[in-house]
């Protein structure tokens, strides 16, 4: 970087910001340059250290098989390889994919419903909800996890008390021992903590729409219907993109909440592409030799995933634009 | 709350002239919607308190509401896993990666917004692109760095992660702040002679709280959460700072569920208190987020 830095006073200045012209001379000009590169130097090195470095990192590790001793032992894309014949790898993709899927769609759904809601009633009733709405999504995944798993244990957990103490016996269940109900139990937490956030998205962007819309639409004799689909929908186009991209982004980065509801469990059924990764990396058995490089071909396949969500947002945003 | 509501008013919800009195249908059947959603999700926060609060051989088969409030699962999470030791630790690990973050984002974040230099915009696209990588894709590099500078299993480390993961999202919401500020200010300051340092301290910065406010409260609620990091790169167990602790409390204190959730509410009294008093520069931050991004 050392070369980018070094400004050298010959160098062409940049195209004005404005159409203005510069009332001023080189020497303020230069101690802008100076000054610009000094405010921007600490941050910049930290990131190029800890954020640019190791992403380089990884993408050298994942075409490595390295123990974590000695030198890593270049084996080109044989982890990727690997990685298509590993059926707990395969297990972990499909869930990371299911799990995003379901909780962006609910998330941005059900955000926007409720916000609505709370944008039709009394002031003081939104302002309540808003408020406990949101509290899920403030504690940590740790806290909301253990929460969680209290609620859904098997034996003494609230939520099978509670079907027993109504009479639904039948329905009781080891939620988060079942293969088939681990999942949807964990999806149902993620909804229950990323809700408040998405439904403030939405009730700020149907806030922040031009009133003069509406009463034009209502000159022109539309119902409150069809004022929800020809006027609020289309000018929450930018942010429904936000929101669908963040839930695209939490979904793919998934790793708190289910280390701690499930650890992956059971037998890999709510495994996904972070918890895998981690278990390779860091072991949950002990003993095991940790597998960086191919737990590093796993960070790879979440980058590009979280960078396809961020194309998507940008994607969105343009249309919005035109 | 003052500004959420100015907002508010200013939409065309309340009916306009004199219309005859009609029953408030539509705000009726929202209420009905929207309250007993709210239960439902408040439900494990309420069940939380009530069982922190209970007597412990009252767990199986007890009512829902305790008979009997004791407050001995307080007692013993507070004095047999240290809590005022860990909590410290959260303090303090929070406290100086917010002032951090703070620092090096307000600088940034001017810079970029205000101050004309070359490669100024590939520099912040280089930033910008890496914005959303998130620490499950990092963490074995990140771990493998600490440890090959001697900083595995210290708080420092720790501290630096943070700040550096942290930094350049700050820079962000605050570059998005400063764009606000016009310009002639600037060029005023510089007209009467001010170094850059001085009209960024002097006259910008004062300018700016509102930003500084947001940053401070989003990053602290997001330190204060932090699991992921923490748990990887801290081994000692006095030096782990409230959320892995939290974690091998589930283990440790598999059966004794009164403590354990009053660990876990004991823990969430900072960030509630918080969220409380200051809901709307959080609100204002969220929002800023999320027009700019």
């Amino acid at each position: 970087m050392a070369t980018t830095l070094t400004a050298r006073p010959s160098s062409p200045a940049p195209a004005p910001r404005s159409t203005r012209p510069h009332r001023f001379g080189s020497p303020l000009r230069k101690s802008q340059r100076v000054a610009g590169y000094l405010f921007v130097l600490p941050t910049f090195a930290l990131f190029v250290g800890f954020v640019l470095w190791p992403i380089v990192y990884t993408a050298y590790l994942s075409l490595t098989a390295w123990g974590g001793f000695g030198a890593p032992r270049f084996v080109g894309f044989e982890n990727y390889r690997r990685m298509l014949g590993d059926p707990v790898a395969r297990r972990a993709m499909i869930v990371t994919l299911v799990y995003t899927a379901v909780t962006t769609v609910v998330l941005t759904f059900l955000g926007l419903f409720i916000a609505v809601l709370v944008n039709s009633v009394w002031k003081h009733v939104g302002v309540v909800v808003r408020t406990i709405l949101f509290i899920p999504g403030i504690v940590s995944f740790v806290v909301s996890g253990v929460l969680w798993k209290l609620i859904y244990d098997p034996n003494i957990g609230t939520l099978n008390q509670i079907l027993g103490g109504i009479g639904l016996d039948s329905l009781q269940h080891p939620w988060l021992a079942d293969q088939k109900t681990v999942l949807p139990a964990i999806i149902v937490v993620s909804i229950w903590g990323g809700l408040g956030f998405n439904m403030l998205i939405f009730f700020a962007g149907i806030q922040g729409i031009d009133p003069s819309l509406y009463e034009a639409a209502e000159v022109d004799g539309a119902n409150k219907s069809q004022q929800f689909w020809n006027v609020t929908v289309p000018s929450l186009r930018v942010v429904t993109g936000l929101v669908v991209s963040l839930g695209l982004l939490n979904g793919f980065k998934a790793f708190d909440i289910i280390f701690v509801m499930t650890g992956g469990g059971p037998n890999h059924g709510s495994e996904v592409l972070g918890t895998y990764l981690y278990s390779l990396a860091f072991g949950s058995t002990s003993g095991s030799i940790p597998q960086l490089g191919y737990a590093s071909a796993f960070s790879v396949v979440t980058m590009v995933l979280c960078t396809i969500a961020v194309i998507v947002q940008l994607w969105l945003t343009r249309r919005a634009d035109r | 709350m003052t500004t959420t509501e100015t907002i508010r008013t200013a939409t065309p919800t309340e009916p306009v002239g004199h219309k005859p009195f009609r029953f408030p249908l539509g705000k009726s059947f929202a209420t009905f919607v929207l309250l007993p959603f709210c239960v439902l999700m408040a439900f494990p926060f309420v069940w939380m308190l009530l069982t922190s609060m209970r007597e412990a051989n009252t767990i199986f088969g007890g009512t829902f509401f305790p008979r009997k409030f004791t407050f001995a699962g307080y007692s013993t999470a507070w004095t047999s896993i240290q809590f005022p030791l860990h909590f410290w630790n959260s303090v303090w690990i929070t406290s100086v990666t917010v002032i951090g973050v703070l620092v090096f984002a307000t600088l940034s974040g001017y810079a970029f917004a205000k101050l004309d230099f070359p490669f100024r915009n590939t520099l912040f696209v280089l930033l910008l692109l890496t914005l959303m990588m998130p620490s499950t894709a990092l963490i074995i590099p990140l771990y493998l760095q600490l440890k090959a500078f001697g900083l595995l299993d210290t708080q420092v480390g720790l501290l630096i992660l943070y700040i550096s993961g942290s930094a350049p999202f700050a820079m962000f919401l605050m570059r998005a702040f400063f764009q606000t500020l016009p310009d002639e200010l600037i060029e005023a300051a510089r007209v009467d002679g001010g170094s850059e340092f001085t009209i960024f301290r002097r006259v910008i910065l004062p300018l700016t709280r509102p930003g500084i406010a947001t940053v401070v409260i989003f990053q602290f609620l997001q330190t204060w959460n932090e699991f992921l990091i923490a748990n990887t790169v801290l081994r000692n167990t006095d030096s782990l700072p409230l959320q892995p602790v939290l974690f091998s409390l589930m283990g440790q204190y598999s059966t004794d569920w009164p403590a354990l959730t009053a660990g876990l509410t004991l823990s969430v009294i900072p960030v509630v208190v918080v969220y409380v008093r200051m809901q709307r520069q959080f609100v204002a931050g969220m929002m800023l987020g999320a027009v700019k991004s």
